[in-house]
């Protein structure tokens, strides 16, 4: 595994729970309790009817890639030089959500739209973040 | 029905020089623009009383209008600053003038946007620096997502594995666009691109190479608008806006639908509807071309071509000089100056005034302008029409 650099969310009381969920290596999708949508990222209100009865449901951590890029070029400064090349991937989780994440794993450069990826938690300052690699199924 | 046509109408139009202009402010760069465009139409800042305008991307700046119109002497009895996003916003200002106009709240407006954001930005820098990530921070920036091409290097992967499309159709655009450009003296791209120019540049995310880029600039650009009465009075050339229809899909790239569910393409049904017309009826096109991916997919979803056809649409001819449909005749964001899009609005009210010099579209009456904000975010289609 590459040594990682990551920028850290910043939670609010909403999004805490999904990030002490990654702590927990689990990957934590809302579910609505009205009109059953299972939605990423969390919010205070369903995306699809509106309502505030919610649930946190675990996902699986498995999905197909939807797209990916390699990025090639430090956004961060010189501090990122060491990250570049990192992979960028869109995926669909099995449950529905896509989902926006950074490919890890030594493979990562044979990546192709319509591999099956699983989630793998990377801790980076005491805070797991759930990337993903490529699956081997 | 999205139509916004009536009374009102574009009069004058104003743009700065575009690339490095160091020492110039934001608020400087947007007063120059306003002044081009009130001398174009013989108008003097006594006559406007209304203002709106875009506050700056990479250093957002609240009550910019204000900031704005205290700085050009103006008391507006209407003035606004509005952030729908990317070109999109350019057009909403021209509708809520309209409106403005329409309804009597100010006689004459002006529409600006402009601002420093090449010599502005940190040095080292690279691409368009945002402060913030499309308020997505919490769920891109954890996986190493910052800038803009990121974004749109993963929907041109996905536009190349849904179609078969490849490079040398990001390629054509490029290179079609840059003919334009060597057409215009105030393009900052000067010499002339080929294919294999494209092919061999960076990589940047793949497969987004720097002439997939769009450039990051300094400059501005702005247009003047009062009641058709009164243009006729001025004995002003005059441009109204036909129709405008926006959609928004989502925000981050992480919410962002399949290609074909892109808001551009009902955007533009319904901009072609409300005025009655279709892409063969266009004399000229400005696509959104932040980066060369933006003007295929937006040629596909504005039916130039069925979808994932641009690639071999671009290269009949179509978009070049002479074509039959010229696409960003100015040079676009790929190569005259990426101004947040207010150039393509004020390259089709040039056009259609007829004063667009040795680019002149020969007898250009009907121009479609295209923009999206985010990663086709939110997309906004108009219509621009010679009176």
């Amino acid at each position: 595994m590459e040594a990682i650099l990551a920028i850290l969310p910043n939670p609010t009381k909403e999004t805490a729970p999904f990030w002490e969920g990654c702590n927990r290596s689990e990957l934590l999708l809302s579910a609505c309790e009205d009109c059953a949508q299972v939605f990423y990222y969390p919010r205070l209100y369903c995306p699809n009817c509106g309502s505030e009865k919610l649930a946190w449901r675990a996902s699986a951590g498995r999905g197909t890639l939807y797209s990916f890029t390699h990025v090639g070029v430090s956004f961060y400064g010189p501090t990122w030089e060491s990250q570049i090349p990192y992979t960028l991937v869109l995926l669909d989780l099995d449950e529905g959500p896509r989902m926006l994440s950074r490919l890890v794993g030594p493979d990562r450069d044979k990546v192709q739209i319509g591999d099956r990826v699983r989630v793998e938690f990377v801790e980076f300052e005491k805070q797991k973040l759930p990337y993903f690699s490529i699956a081997r199924e | 029905m999205p139509s916004v046509t009536d009374e009102a109408v574009i009069i004058g139009l104003g743009e700065t020089s575009v690339g490095k202009l160091p020492g110039l402010s934001s608020v400087q760069i947007q007063a120059m623009a306003v002044h081009d465009a009130l001398r174009s139409c013989g108008l003097s800042i006594r006559d406007v009383d209304g203002l709106i305008n875009l506050d700056p991307y990479s250093f957002p700046d609240s009550m910019f209008a204000t900031t704005l119109a205290e700085y050009l002497g103006l008391k507006p009895s209407f003035c606004a600053t509005v952030d729908v996003g990317g070109t999109v916003t350019g057009m909403t200002m021209l509708q809520q003038a309209i409106w403005a106009i329409n309804s009597g709240h100010c006689h004459t407006a002006v529409c600006v946007y402009g601002e420093n954001s090449l010599t502005g930005r940190p040095p080292g820098a690279h691409g368009y620096q945002l402060q913030n990530l499309l308020g997505g921070e919490e769920w891109e920036e954890p996986f190493g997502l910052q800038g803009m091409v990121s974004m749109y290097a993963l929907l041109t992967q996905r536009y190349f594995h849904d179609y078969g499309a490849d490079e040398a159709d990001l390629g054509a655009i490029a290179v079609s666009t840059r003919e334009h450009a060597l057409q215009n003296p105030n393009a900052m791209m000067k010499k002339p691109m080929t294919l294999e120019d494209h092919r061999q540049s960076r990589m940047i995310c793949s497969p987004l190479r720097l002439l997939d880029c769009s450039l990051v600039a300094d400059g501005g650009g702005a247009l003047v608008l009062t009641s058709a009465a009164n243009a006729r009075r001025l004995g002003a050339r005059m441009v109204r806006m036909r129709s405008f229809a926006m959609r928004m899909t989502h925000n981050t790239v992480a919410q962002m639908p399949d290609i074909e569910e892109l808001g551009m393409r009902d955007a533009g049904r319904d901009a072609y509807e409300a005025a009655g017309i279709g892409p063969e009826d266009l004399d000229m096109a400005q696509l959104h071309d932040a980066f060369t991916i933006s003007a295929l997919v937006t040629i596909d979803a504005l039916g130039f071509c069925e979808p994932g056809g641009a690639g071999d649409y671009i290269r009949t001819g179509a978009t070049a000089p002479g074509g039959k449909c010229p696409v960003n005749t100015h040079g676009g964001l790929l190569s005259q100056a990426h101004v947040g899009g207010m150039l393509h609005l004020v390259e089709a009210v040039r056009q259609l005034r007829g004063e667009a010099g040795r680019r002149q579209v020969p007898d250009a009456r009907l121009a479609l302008v295209s923009g999206n904000g985010g990663i086709f975010s939110i997309c906004g289609v108009a219509i621009l029409e010679r009176v």
